[in-house]
């Protein structure tokens, strides 16, 4: 059956398409975002889930996940140690920098390879610990989104040359990792970290080691966490992240709206004679309105599945060049299904209204 | 005969964009039976295109009545006009006014959904039936723009009567067609009338598609000044 609506698309192509494209572009803001969000929170998760010690000792003020500073004397890990029901206190220090493609940011951890390896169960699958100044080891990951093996060279803190001389599993934490001497060298901190990671003797619970631990007079000034809580989700972590979130789903909605209005505006504009036809062959208004957000939520539909084509094959180039990781969930999905032809459908409302409200008379004489 | 159509004293004033009052049409009373051929004739601007707008429902009138099949059209809301017009009315233009974008039987699917409504069926026997009249049968899957205007306006009158409308309302259908193509579609509006006793009200300024007709209104000034056989015109 031939459709009024289907044949009104067809005959201007270009204008559905583009008004599909705004709808597209809103659906891919929406996914391209919460999908990059998503997975990076995602992946933090899972690299922070495979270290295995249990507290976070470090100077108060530093800045969890996001801290580059080196303030700790690793002086403390002896002292630490030496407390009753530590298993083992590694000092670690973080350091953040620019992703090596100008996009995002990388980050690098300096910790002694033995220790931290055999505190977290992780192992060299090929190549060896990292021991000179300029040397390094990278997770399987890194490797395989940098097509970089044990013997290759990495380009950190701007533009220096190290050897990458292992690539170790699972992942956990910083995906390169060089020796604490190195990084120490690297940022002119002798005998500093960031923190310490502090791991329990097996039966002794997170809550009595911390409690141990603060009430050792020589810890006082510094700061205990949970490493539970420091690794937490990227959403949590940046203030505000889930309000600009949400901001950016009311702007895909409003540019998907916007778009449609006009083309739909433009649509009746030009077919005010038609409508007038269509009012003398007994269209009601509601048939008239009908017909109008049909066909604005067909474009919707069209864009909505361009929208999502586009935002995986971006996703994916995205990922492949920069490594950044998207990971798209259907709640957002559904989201951005629903704001896509929402808008397409309340932007074609005003337009619609306006032409089942217009005069038949002066309609059927327009010219 | 039954009255399909009664309009009595009807009165329209239109409003000028100057804020002029204008008496489009002063007391005009016309009776229409069913089954009747009838033409509108009169010089421009004597109110011949606001009575058919009236009639149809598309303009509602500054007193007087009218009475379509038995349904007061001036009482009405202005959804319930649309509902008598959907039902009972075809509109035939002088411009055929077919949508560019369909085929011819897009075009006569697309009355016949509207008709229908939504518990509405089809009638694809009816269709035939006027098709075949018509002449039409070879041409559904044309678009306009791919008929000539004779057959466009064809088209056009099979998309008013398909629906079995209770009056065809006919504004000047042959002012755009040449004498050719106008002696056929005013032999398709006669046979119409003929074959389904389809009642048709046709405005015209063609003494010739007038003379086809079995009554001429004559209007001047807004008022009916002659209503008669043609031959008596």
């Amino acid at each position: 059956m031939e459709s009024l609506v289907l044949a009104n698309i067809r005959q201007r192509p270009v204008r559905a398409l583009v008004s599909a494209a705004g709808v597209a572009l809103g659906v891919c803001l929406v996914m391209l975002f919460t999908g990059l969000t998503r997975g990076m929170s995602n992946d933090l998760h899972r690299r922070s889930s495979n270290i295995r010690a249990e507290i976070i000792f470090t100077r108060p003020g530093s800045n969890e996940m996001l801290s580059s500073g080196a303030q700790l004397s690793v002086r403390y890990a002896e002292l630490l140690r030496e407390i009753e029901g530590v298993e083992s206190a590694v000092p670690s220090i973080r350091y953040i920098s620019q992703g090596g493609r100008g996009f995002g940011y990388e980050q690098i951890e300096g910790v002694d390879w033995e220790p931290f390896a055999r505190m977290n169960g992780m192992r060299l699958v090929s190549g060896r610990p990292p021991v000179g100044l300029d040397e390094v080891v990278i997770d399987e990951t890194k490797a395989r989104n940098n097509s970089v093996e044990a013997g290759g060279t990495l380009r950190l803190f701007g533009d220096l040359p190290y050897k990458v001389v292992g690539v170790y599993t699972p992942e956990a934490g910083p995906r390169v990792k060089m020796s604490l001497a190195a990084m120490q060298d690297a940022m002119e901190r002798p005998d500093r970290c960031t923190w310490i990671y502090v791991k329990a003797r097996e039966g002794v619970g997170e809550e009595e080691l911390a409690r141990r631990i603060t009430s050792e007079p020589r810890m006082e000034g510094n700061k205990i966490q949970f490493t539970r809580d420091v690794f937490t989700n990227v959403e949590k972590s940046i203030p505000y992240l889930g309000v600009f979130l949400r901001t950016l789903v009311v702007l895909s909605a409003v540019v998907s709206a916007l778009v449609v209005m006009l083309a739909m505006y433009t649509t009746i504009t030009e077919r005010t004679r038609e409508i007038g036809v269509l009012k003398a062959l007994g269209a009601s208004r509601g048939y008239i309105v009908g017909v109008i957000e049909k066909e604005a939520a067909v474009i919707s539909l069209l864009g909505l599945a361009a929208g999502f084509l586009v935002s995986l094959a971006a996703g994916y180039l995205i990922h492949r060049v920069y490594g950044l990781m998207f990971e798209y969930s259907l709640a957002w999905a559904a989201t951005a299904a629903g704001i896509g032809l929402l808008g397409g459908v309340l932007g074609a409302l005003y337009p619609a209204v306006r032409a089942a409200n217009l005069d038949p008379v002066n309609a059927l004489s327009y010219e | 005969m039954r009255k399909i159509l009664e309009a009595d004293d009807l009165e329209m004033v239109y409003q000028s964009s100057g804020g002029v009052a204008v008496n489009a049409l002063r007391g005009v009373t016309l009776h229409v039976e069913e089954g009747e051929f009838l033409a509108i004739m009169g010089p421009s601007g004597c109110g011949k295109s606001t009575l058919l707008h009236l009639l149809g429902g598309l303009l509602t009138p500054t007193s007087g009545r009218i009475l379509v099949d038995g349904e007061d059209m001036t009482a009405a809301t202005d959804a319930r006009r649309t509902d008598i017009r959907r039902r009972k009315i075809g509109f035939v233009f002088q411009r055929f006014n077919l949508f560019p974008t369909l085929t011819a039987e897009g075009n006569l699917r697309l009355a016949e959904r509207i008709h229908a409504g939504s518990g509405g069926k089809d009638a694809p026997e009816r269709r035939r039936e006027v098709l075949k009249l018509l002449k039409l049968e070879d041409k559904m899957a044309r678009k306009p723009i791919e008929l000539s205007g004779g057959e466009q306006q064809r088209v056009a009158l099979a998309r008013a009567v398909v629906t079995h409308p209770a009056i065809v309302l006919a504004d000047e259908p042959t002012g755009n067609l040449d004498t050719e193509n106008s002696a056929i579609v005013l032999n398709m509006f006669q046979e119409m009338n003929y074959r389904f006793n389809q009642t048709i009200i046709m405005i015209t300024h063609n003494p010739e598609a007038a003379a086809m007709c079995r009554r001429i209104v004559q209007m001047r000034d807004g008022q009916i000044v002659a209503s008669a056989a043609p031959v008596q015109i």
